[in-house]
């Protein structure tokens, strides 16, 4: 029987595309994941969480090590190792913590000698750390070789300001009654057995959300009453406790309230 | 078509409001079933396929009839006509394909096309108005083809020309969008526009974006009017059939050829662009998470350049007196294998610990030198070389000068040749010992010194084989039909590497609509592996072959019943087996005064 040409010249074709579809999937495979937001304002921690959470954010939200290496010379940008006793010595009655900071928020104010100036400012998009990161990110950066000693005061309170990209994101404008979310965080949500939010409640169990609103997206309260787990725990404070509950207990309406109360504690 | 025209029109009108409405929506709503990424995928992917199409083939088609014009010779006329005739019928699909883009964007990322508008509004109208006028011309292109044939023929050429300008200022004003979304410029800190939207528009990346898809369209059109020939030319009934499709064949792959010699230097260009813009970005699609897509890559581009060089020497078969250069094809394969598996080799491999330990660190001690850019911009300038000698020798393959300095001229073409080889390897060996921003300034001296010996040569070949004796004429139609295979593999793996480079443009972007400025928080925002980009690269580029293949039947429906099973326009004509002295595209010299003689 003689084949049709149109179906040698398919097969063929589908051929030709299965095989660099096989040998795309044979490679390894990387997958571009959005960074979570780290939130350490308000919770105990201790300077080993602190390194912790700043080499997490060292890795991934940082992108720190598309350039930097510790205790190898990268092409682009200068070996940390031992940048933590390094810094203070660079510039006389400048600490290191202040050297450190200054080199994240104005990548250009320190150029090591032999590499471009081509560092991204770390708290603007497109890496946009916010404060909490910042701060978990110096204190790692410390931890190479020198002292732990950087608090959260040190950084300055505009960091991160419009870090979650501007835009159409900024004119976000939340239709709940932020009233009537006050009365679901003290009632209904219970919210205040675990936490505080400013004069409101006084419970150390989770993270104190007085100033939630600074440091935090719409997006992200939304997902962390509904996941809890999935969005992330405050590094300090146990996982799992928070209830995963809330979607079915509260209406859209108490949810969206409660939202736009928890976006007034600024 | 002209119903898609009055849909995109009335969608236009309403924008503003669907803009406005958008604000008090979601920021996005779910796809049924597959979701809105993979939907906005298929349907962009597929509407780029074909808008690469419809702008690509008539760039090259007008050329090919102002040769048939300017020279009278009837069979370019007819084949300008042949591949007008598979651009209009692609022409509605689309402009649908990509009124169901607008529709997917306006239901289902909401926020994001208000976004767009409230820079972008402006260039709506004008791209309206371009689409319309685009439209138009070529409709009368098309179907003016007999009616402005003989002394109207400039007129006709005008045409061509016009729809190609309008076709091309399309593509810059489509280009400005999704360039903005890669390197926004002129807004401030909110997102918002600052002055005047030019300064949106001629962002960091729209030039080189505009350039590198100029030409790779040419490419792809030449690719595709190719397969179509190929096609055509396995089922052809006839020698003279057969023949006529070789012809096409050849002459699409001649065109995708020409231009694809180019194209990765239009790619260094926007690479560089794109590190100009922001380094972070440059960095992490070089050597971040999507570095692994740039070995399949150099897979398909390796496939690319010894395809089609393959297909010149099988085609040398064809000519009489090729016999002389066949010598050569070993060393150019040798070359061009080589240079395949330089641009193949990746720099770093993701290995166990033992591994690791027992290869001595991550990189491997020797082939690890051939994974940087050096070796790579060394590979593919020496293989662009290569392909380009290919060229040269298909072109006199059948010819000898009669030219008594054309002793001198060999020299200086070789010599031309050789330095550029030599310059292309000192700078690959030298950017070793520099740092990287040095480096990066070497792949200019390189491409330099290729373009400047392509330059050399050419200038010299065109006036040495002028008048060229000839050995025999061209046996179209004898050509071996693997070599029609050979077509479709080019057509196949080109669509298949655009759907990859779509991949890379958008994915580049990461967890951003809008790069730096407009976050996606959808349940998408993760930027998928390899293979799972490639598995959708697969299924989308099979829909649009499906729908080529259906497109084309369609359009050949009219032929059916027609005498010489051509349509409307004139017959095909005549080849023979072969009427033509010169294997490029040179004038056969029976004049007709452009006008077809079937036609008067």
């Amino acid at each position: 029987m003689r084949v049709p040409v149109a179906v040698k010249v398919g097969a063929f074709a589908l051929f030709v595309m299965g095989t660099y579809t096989y040998y795309a999937n044979s490679i390894p495979q990387i997958q571009s994941k959005p960074p979570a937001e780290l939130s350490l304002e308000g919770g105990n921690v201790t300077p080993a969480q602190l390194v912790k959470a700043g080499e997490e954010t060292f890795k991934t939200k940082g992108t720190c090590e598309i350039c930097h290496r510790i205790g190898q010379k990268g092409t682009r940008a200068p070996d940390l190792a031992g940048i933590g006793s390094r810094a203070g010595k660079v510039k006389a009655g400048q600490s290191a913590k202040a050297y450190i900071i200054e080199s994240l928020l104005q990548p250009g104010a320190h150029l090591v000698e032999g590499y471009p100036n081509i560092m991204p400012q770390v708290d603007k998009p497109p890496i946009a750390l916010n404060r909490s990161e910042v701060w978990a990110l110096t204190a790692f950066l410390e931890s190479l070789g020198g002292t732990v000693d950087v608090k959260l005061d040190d950084i300055p309170k505009t960091v991160g300001a419009g870090a979650a990209g501007g835009g159409a994101t900024a004119e976000l404008k939340l239709p709940g009654d932020a009233k009537a979310g006050e009365a679901i965080f003290t009632g209904k949500g219970g919210c205040i057995a675990c936490h505080k939010a400013g004069k409101i409640g006084a419970s150390p169990v989770g993270p104190d959300l007085s100033q939630i609103a600074k440091i935090q997206t719409p997006d992200y309260l939304m997902r962390k009453i509904l996941d809890p787990a999935g969005a992330g725990t405050v590094a300090g404070f146990p996982k799992g406790v928070m209830p995963p509950m809330f979607g079915q207990t509260l209406t859209a309406k108490d949810y969206m309230d409660l939202v736009a109360f928890l976006m007034t504690l600024k | 078509m002209a119903l898609a025209v009055v849909a995109f029109l009335t969608l236009l009108s309403v924008l503003p409001a669907v803009a406005q409405d958008a604000a008090k929506e979601p920021a996005y709503r779910a796809f049924p079933l597959i979701g809105s990424r993979l939907a906005v995928w298929a349907v962009a992917q597929l509407h780029l396929n074909f808008a690469a199409f419809i702008l690509g083939v008539p760039i090259f088609a007008v050329i090919i009839e102002i040769i048939g014009w300017r020279t009278g010779d009837a069979r370019y006329d007819w084949l300008s006509h042949e591949f007008v005739k598979l651009t209009f019928a692609a022409f509605s699909t689309t402009a649908l394909l990509g009124a169901l883009l607008l529709f997917l964007f306006v239901g289902y990322y909401p926020k994001f096309w208000t976004y767009m508008t409230s820079i972008f509004f402006p260039t709506y109208w004008v791209y309206a108005l371009l689409f319309f006028a685009e439209t138009f011309t070529v409709y009368v292109w098309y179907y003016g083809w007999d009616w402005l044939s003989g002394p109207r023929k400039g007129i006709h050429v005008g045409l061509g020309v016009l729809s190609n300008l309008f076709g091309t200022a399309i593509l810059l004003v489509a280009n400005s969008w999704v360039t903005f979304m890669i390197s926004p410029a002129g807004i401030d800190e909110s997102g918002a526009l600052k002055g005047s939207v030019w300064a949106a528009i001629n962002n960091f990346t729209w030039m080189p974006i505009n350039i590198h898809r100029l030409i790779a369209n040419i490419v792809f059109g030449g690719t595709i009017a190719a397969a179509y020939a190929a096609f055509r030319f396995l089922g052809a009934k006839t020698d003279e059939e057969r023949a006529r499709y070789d012809w096409m064949g050849y002459i699409g792959n001649f065109v995708a050829l020409s231009a694809f010699i180019v194209l990765p230097f239009a790619g260094y260009y926007l690479g560089r662009e794109i590190y100009a813009f922001n380094q972070t970005m440059g960095i992490t699609m070089m050597g971040g998470f999507m570095s692994w897509l740039w070995i399949i890559q150099a897979i398909l581009i390796g496939v690319l350049f010894m395809g089609s060089n393959y297909y010149l020497w099988l085609g040398m078969e064809r000519i009489p007196g090729s016999e002389r250069y066949r010598r050569y094809v070993p060393i150019m394969i040798g070359i061009l294998a080589f240079g395949f598996m330089v641009w193949a080799t990746p720099r770093s491999m993701v290995i166990t610990l033992d591994e690791a330990r027992a290869m001595g660190g991550t990189h491997h001690p020797v082939l690890g030198f051939l994974g940087v850019m050096s070796a790579k911009n060394t590979a593919v300038n020496m293989m662009i070389l290569t392909t380009f000698l290919s060229f040269v020798l298909y072109r006199r393959a059948n010819r000898i000068s009669t030219k008594s300095w054309v002793g001198a001229g060999m020299i200086v073409q070789w010599v031309a040749l050789g330095l550029a080889a030599v310059v292309v390897v000192f700078y690959g060996v030298y950017g070793y010992f520099v740092e990287s921003m040095v480096r990066i300034g070497f792949s200019v001296y390189q491409v330099l010194a290729v373009l400047g010996a392509i330059g050399v040569v050419m200038a010299i070949d065109i006036p040495m084989f002028k008048g060229a004796r000839s050995t025999g004429t061209i046996r179209w139609g004898t050509i071996a039909p693997r070599s029609q295979y050979v077509l479709i593999l080019l057509a196949v793996t080109f669509t298949w590497l655009m759907g990859l480079m779509g991949f890379a443009r958008s994915g580049i972007r990461q967890h951003w609509h809008v790069y730096g400025v407009m976050r996606d928080s959808s349940v998408d925002a993760v930027t998928p592996a390899i293979g799972y980009a490639a598995n959708m690269i697969t299924i989308v580029t099979i829909a649009f072959f499906a729908l080529v293949m259906f497109i084309f039947w369609l359009g050949g429906l009219g032929e059916k019943g027609m005498a010489g099973g051509s349509g409307h326009h004139a017959p095909a004509p005549v080849f023979a087996g072969g009427s033509d002295a010169d294997p490029t595209p040179a004038p056969s010299r029976e004049s007709t005064g452009g006008r077809s003689p079937q036609r008067s």
